[in-house]
């Protein structure tokens, strides 16, 4: 493998008493799609935070190589912070003469139909995403962070937006690193999934791996000794459990059906899960 | 052109796309010494990774699918004779899985063979 564009090493942060991660360590390639999922309050949005070098840990540390310098790195979160009053072409003539860009594409902004003249103020969610995004790929970036955006876009903005990462990673090998919480529009597109879990990665796999590991189990009876549930959901009179980590060998020692799922409810399982360990501790 | 990937299928995504190639050429969507479309424009209509798209596309090549760098100016290879054994190859396999689905539902090969003998008249 080679040399990552961003790597985590043994961060730590506490806001006042809380430890919102505690020893979280991993490496990203370029040209690279992780997917961070993990149960609300469970530390993404901090870690990117980190990997953006807006903030700073306690203990631990943040290296980017030489290709990944602080102007290379694109952040867009759903907290958007966009000077409220100025209007787009202000905006634009600002980012451009901080980044030194000569070159602004906004193609994705015209395809929308907002005039460079409205104000910040007046655009909705998914106009100042796209506007955000735009700015993000002009610095040309080696490495974008994206802090769930997706879901507060309508279809089409949507899919303006996969498209410019797609774009991004098929022309630059930009490295994208996304949080999500609704898997289902982008199941097909990650090249690693990442789950974390008191303030680490407690799962970091590619989405095929995950199908194989995880499996579901359908049944009004309890599970037989020896098959590892790492979730249960009980409805009505059956209980649903899922089994992780899978391995085949337990399709020949139960006589059990082991059912495949699709990644948006492997990651819910995986959620679920959290909030139990959490409710245990 | 007409490439579809179902999501939901148990198949990798990027064993889909080369089914769909294939299919697109058996279907003579795309012909011996068409150009495939690039990596990035598949990538974006089909909503994939383009490393999805490309670990296709090597594949491809491999079998002697494509010639030409991948991405750039890749172009079919799929002389006639080629195409009727690869016709085969896609039958055998929609096939196996059939005989796989029939005898889990419990059915013998005799069935299955008399139910063929059924459709054939």
């Amino acid at each position: 493998m080679s040399q990552p564009i961003i790597e985590a090493r043994d961060l730590s942060l506490s806001f006042s008493r809380r430890q919102v991660l505690d020893g979280l360590s991993s490496a990203f390639q370029k040209g690279e799609w992780a997917v961070i999922a993990g149960r609300n309050g469970a530390g993404k949005s901090t870690l990117l935070r980190l990997l953006a070098g807006v903030l700073l840990p306690d203990a631990g540390a943040v290296e980017r190589s030489l290709e990944a310098p602080m102007a290379k790195i694109g952040f867009i979160s759903d907290r958007l912070s966009l000077f409220e009053d100025w209007t787009i072409a202000r905006a634009v003539s600002f980012h451009c003469r901080v980044f030194a860009i000569t070159e602004f594409d906004d193609s994705l902004v015209r395809r929308l139909g907002i005039g460079t003249k409205s104000r910040i103020r007046s655009l909705s969610a998914g106009e100042r995403a796209i506007l955000h995004l735009s700015l993000v790929l002009a610095q040309k970036p080696t490495l974008l962070l994206v802090d769930e955006v997706l879901h507060m876009l309508d279809p089409y903005i949507r899919d303006l937006f996969v498209e410019a990462l797609i774009e991004a990673i098929a022309v630059r090998e930009t490295a994208v690193l996304t949080i999500n919480h609704t898997f289902s529009e982008i199941e097909r597109l990650p090249d690693r999934v990442l789950v974390m879990e008191q303030g680490r990665f407690s799962v970091d796999e590619t989405p095929e791996a995950l199908r194989g590991l995880m499996k579901k189990v359908v049944s009004r009876e309890s599970l037989p000794e020896g098959v590892p549930c790492f979730f249960r959901k009980t409805e009505g009179e059956y209980k649903e459990y899922f089994i992780y980590p899978f391995h085949e060998e337990l399709r020949t020692k139960h006589a059990l059906d082991f059912q495949d799922i699709a990644l948006p409810e492997i990651i819910k399982a995986f959620i679920g899960g959290g909030y139990e360990q959490k409710r245990m501790a | 052109m007409n490439l579809t990937i179902d999501a939901k299928s148990p198949l990798p995504v990027y064993q889909q796309v080369i089914q769909a190639i294939k299919l697109e050429v058996l279907s003579g969507g795309l012909r011996d010494g068409d150009p495939l479309p690039s990596i990035r424009d598949l990538a974006k209509l089909l909503k994939l990774n383009p490393n999805t798209v490309a670990k296709a596309y090597y594949a491809l090549e491999q079998e002697g699918f494509s010639e030409g760098r991948s991405g750039s100016g890749s172009r079919v290879k799929a002389p006639p004779g080629r195409q009727d054994a690869l016709r085969r190859a896609m039958l055998e396999s929609e096939w196996r899985s059939f005989l796989e689905k029939a005898v889990s539902l419990g059915f013998s090969l005799e069935d299955i063979k008399l139910l063929a003998e059924g459709i054939k008249k």
